[in-house]
């Protein structure tokens, strides 16, 4: 594995991985500025695949498909993110349509765009987790991007002009930061040519992010969404949390490996599915930004059983900030976290998507190997003052249900 | 080793071929080398909804849950917390034909992690114990003074949970709307009814019926040496001297005669729909293939013909999403078109997707759509084999519902030996548009 910068100075991460079929790319390019209407970021994603100066979007389609290449563009909370998988003999043909796409999209078809993509969230929002996971992050992340829902988008996309997407679209192109990881059994030398060759026209920046903050949560917040229909309700509950770039990284990441980030035996998955027998699926999640994060525990249970849940929760919430863990449930969960971070790795495109990530953050892509030496120090008094310190903080509770289960006295316990 | 049967299967995109044993008693055991810090092992049992009837319909998948509660030497939580302390992902799943659990570990630096996973995988195989305080008393769905909620209510949760998902509502009109007399009619996971009342002696009956040697085939992927192995597998699944299940036959039903449409309502905002339509037994590779192919023609990627026809080329599409699949099932597969439209122009998103199928069979489709279909099966056969649980789950199909791998040796030149008639022709053959079923779900005040 190698770091090759090229001629404009963005950063490459290359890797052979011999005997794979498949290369994969991972390209990051950073979102310094709030959108000024809600999805314009979105669109842009979704209009990179619809049409370039010398291509229609079928034509981009047919070439894409005929060769079998893989091309996914993300929105994500912090950047936009390429993802291009290809067999290996035909690398140059994906890379041709990548330098095309950054470079030469019109966005012409903006208006089209905007209607599929309305009615696309509006059968999203068909799903009541959907709803209730949209609301959770309305009102965790208040008046920020990070809060941005299906609703919001479908709301305001018809006022999105050409003129904001190419202005948002430049902004990213020419201002921001960019890097790129790429990992198959390629030959270096050639690699680094052909790199250079379809992406060294681009710019690239430092990022420098002048979006709105996050506003912390001041008080205890509790939103509810009626769904009479409904045969589950939906509750998710949930705090900020630092970033990625936190002293705590490691310790969030035990903390939630022993409340429900995965698996059978983590606390919330004995307590309340396998003793209590509320759920099918409950667990805890942690989402690190570049700002800040959040973690939240959810689950889906029967109506009349939201009181039991959110106590549920507040035990396990109140336990794991009050009483030390033992060095056997310490040791497990490390073990555990660590031994799943290899599932990380696994194929060509999750090892770019991951190393590339981490030199986007500016951590550098051996960041695994000394998060991983971190997680082996942690201690059972660090894992319980970082529980403290964020789960004492006011929390975002949102609960979907029909209107009869939203009692004062099922929610406030 | 004695009495046990060797074969050697090309494997493509793997590195060495696949080794597939076969015991006197008939468990299967088959290795796949992939070099890599993880192993897969799995088990999986020919056993699903399958054979289900009315009354027990669910057992499958409710056993499933069940086999996770301990065994004689093991209390419940024990495989879990033991494997998932190691960094293992453990799980489970049923589906119509099959049964399967497995876990992957990494592999560490001995072979402390395999030999554990090994004795704790195959004693959960062979000796559930399902205990009275982890299965639950049966209940009157009804009481609603229930306080001690066991796996019963896990499942029953996960009903709910499925209820609340329109695409699963619109599957299941269509699954039960496609089959008269074929268990396949049925939910795999069951209904409330059953889950709540079902005795844990009728589940312990079902599984000594069906977890038997002729019945699983267990499959180790990993950077692992077969001959070091086998004879630790062999003795990890001791069967003793479990009676070999009978091997069940159920005809297929015959296709609809018209279309028949069934329509269901929902508190939701726009209109799903599924088109469905019976194929070939899993067996038939060839025609499997070709119906692969079509779907992938009619409706994967923003180059089919579905999206390019009903999304991207009018100015005012009906459709919010469209796609086509085929899945294989042991007696027959099954060729879906899903569907999200705009609830207001439900009969014309019906006659546009005829009118793309019709063209299909009457037309066929061009040199550039074959090529392009073909070159995605191989990328997509490549893209299966980058993990040790996605090959894991491929040769387990394989073995299980097709009942042998060396059809996987054949998959490339299947693919390359499809001609523009043979789509023509299959696609006439079991996509008629006179044979469909379909199953629409739409927003309550569409009601008439």
């Amino acid at each position: 594995m190698e770091k090759y910068i090229l001629k404009n100075g963005i950063e490459a991460i290359i890797k052979r991985n011999k005997n794979t079929p498949r290369i994969a790319l991972a390209m990051y390019m950073g979102i310094n500025k709030d959108e000024t209407k809600s999805g314009i970021y979105y669109i842009i994603s979704q209009l990179m695949y619809q049409g370039t100066k010398t291509k229609t979007a079928e034509e981009i389609a047919v070439y894409l498909d005929e060769n079998a290449i893989d091309l996914c563009i993300e929105k994500k909370a912090d950047y936009l993110r390429i993802k291009l998988q290809c067999l290996n003999e035909d690398i140059e043909k994906a890379l041709e349509i990548l330098e095309d796409i950054i470079q030469n999209s019109t966005f012409e078809a903006y208006k089209k765009e905007a209607e599929k993509i309305k009615g696309e969230f509006l059968s999203d929002l068909d799903s009541a987790k959907i709803i209730a996971q949209d609301d959770y992050y309305r009102h965790i992340f208040q008046n920020h991007s990070y809060g941005t829902g299906r609703q919001e988008i479908i709301n305001e996309i018809n006022l999105i002009t050409k003129e904001d997407i190419i202005n948002s679209y430049n902004e990213v192109k020419d201002n921001s930061k960019k890097n790129i990881c790429i990992i198959g059994d390629i030959d270096e030398t050639k690699i680094k040519q052909l790199l250079d060759k379809h992406l060294s026209d681009l710019k690239n920046a430092k990022t420098k992010d002048e979006r709105k903050k996050i506003i912390p949560i001041e008080n205890k917040t509790i939103s509810t969404v009626e769904k009479e229909d409904a045969n589950q309700a939906q509750i998710f509950q949930g705090w900020l949390f630092p970033s990625i770039y936190s002293e705590e990284y490691a310790s969030i990441i035990l903390l939630n490996t022993i409340l429900g980030s995965s698996g059978l035996s983590s606390r919330l998955f004995l307590e309340l599915r396998e003793k209590q027998g509320l759920a099918y699926t409950v667990r805890s999640v942690y989402e690190p930004c570049m700002q800040g994060g959040h973690f939240f525990v959810y689950i889906g249970t029967e109506p009349k059983n939201i009181k039991t849940s959110i106590i549920g929760f507040d035990k396990e919430i109140n336990k794991i900030m009050t009483e030390i863990i033992s060095n056997e449930e310490l040791e497990n969960a490390k073990n555990n976290a660590i031994g799943k971070r290899q599932f990380y790795q696994e194929t060509n495109m999750s090892e770019a998507v991951l190393k590339g990530y981490y030199e986007f953050l500016g951590l550098g892509y051996t960041f695994e190997e000394e998060l991983i030496e971190k997680i082996k120090k942690i201690t059972a008094e660090e894992i319980m003052q970082t529980a403290k310190k964020y789960f004492d903080k006011p929390a975002v509770i949102s609960v979907l249900a029909p209107k009869k289960y939203l009692t004062e006295s099922a929610l406030i316990c | 080793m004695k009495n046990i049967k060797k074969n050697i299967i090309e494997y493509p995109y793997l590195e060495k071929p696949v080794e597939v044993y076969e015991r006197e008693n008939g468990h299967k055991i088959v290795f796949a080398y992939k070099k890599g810090g993880l192993i897969n092992i799995s088990s999986w049992v020919k056993t699903g909804s399958i054979n289900e009837n009315d009354i027990n319909n669910g057992i499958s998948h409710f056993l499933e849950h069940l086999m996770f509660k301990g065994t004689s030497k093991h209390k419940a939580g024990e495989f879990d917390r033991t494997l998932e302390s190691r960094g293992a992902i453990v799980n489970a799943a049923t589906w119509k034909d099959y049964t399967f659990y497995y876990v992957t570990i990494p592999k560490g630096s001995s072979d402390k992690n395999f030999n554990d996973t090994l004795n704790l995988h195959a004693d959960m195989m062979l000796d559930p114990v399902i205990p009275d305080n982890e299965i639950g008393a049966p209940f009157d769905l009804n009481d609603p003074h229930i306080t001690t909620k066991r796996e019963r209510h896990v499942v029953i949760e996960e009903i709910r949970m499925r209820k609340d998902q329109p695409w699963t509502k619109v599957y299941n009109l269509l699954n039960k709307n496609l089959y008269k007399n074929h268990p396949y009619k049925r939910d795999v996971i069951g209904n409330e009814q059953i889950i709540s009342q079902i005795s844990r002696e009728t589940v312990l009956e079902y599984y000594k019926t069906h977890y038997t040697p002729n019945n699983i085939t267990t499959i180790i992927v990993g950077e692992i040496e077969p001959a070091q192995v086998l004879p630790l597998i062999c003795e990890e699944f001791d069967f003793k001297e479990r009676t070999n299940a009978p091997q069940t036959i159920y005809e297929i039903d015959k296709p609809e005669n018209e279309t028949k449409v069934v329509e269901d309502y929902s508190k939701i905002n726009t209109g799903f729909l599924m088109f469905g339509y019976l194929g070939p037994k899993a067996c038939d590779i060839k025609t499997s293939t070709i119906l692969e192919m079509i779907c992938l023609i009619l409706g994967q990627g923003q180059s089919s013909r579905f999206y390019q026809e009903l999304i991207e080329k009018p100015k005012n599409p009906i459709f919010n999403i469209i796609s086509s699949d085929y899945y294989h099932f042991r007696d027959g597969g099954n060729i879906f078109i899903d569907a999200n439209f705009k609830p207001e122009k439900k009969e014309e998103a019906i006659e546009q997707i005829k009118a793309q199928i019709k063209k299909l069979y009457t037309e066929g489709i061009n040199e550039q759509e074959l090529k392009k279909a073909k070159k995605k099966l191989k990328a997509g056969f490549a893209e299966n084999s980058e993990t040790v649980s996605d090959i894991g789950e491929n040769i387990g199909f394989y073995m299980t519902v097709c009942n042998k791998l060396e059809y996987v040796e054949e998959y490339i030149k299947v693919i390359d030996e499809i001609t523009l008639e043979d789509i023509k022709q299959t696609a006439k053959e079991f996509i008629d548009i006179n044979h469909a079923v379909i199953a629409v779900l739409m927003p309550e005040e569409y009601k008439k």
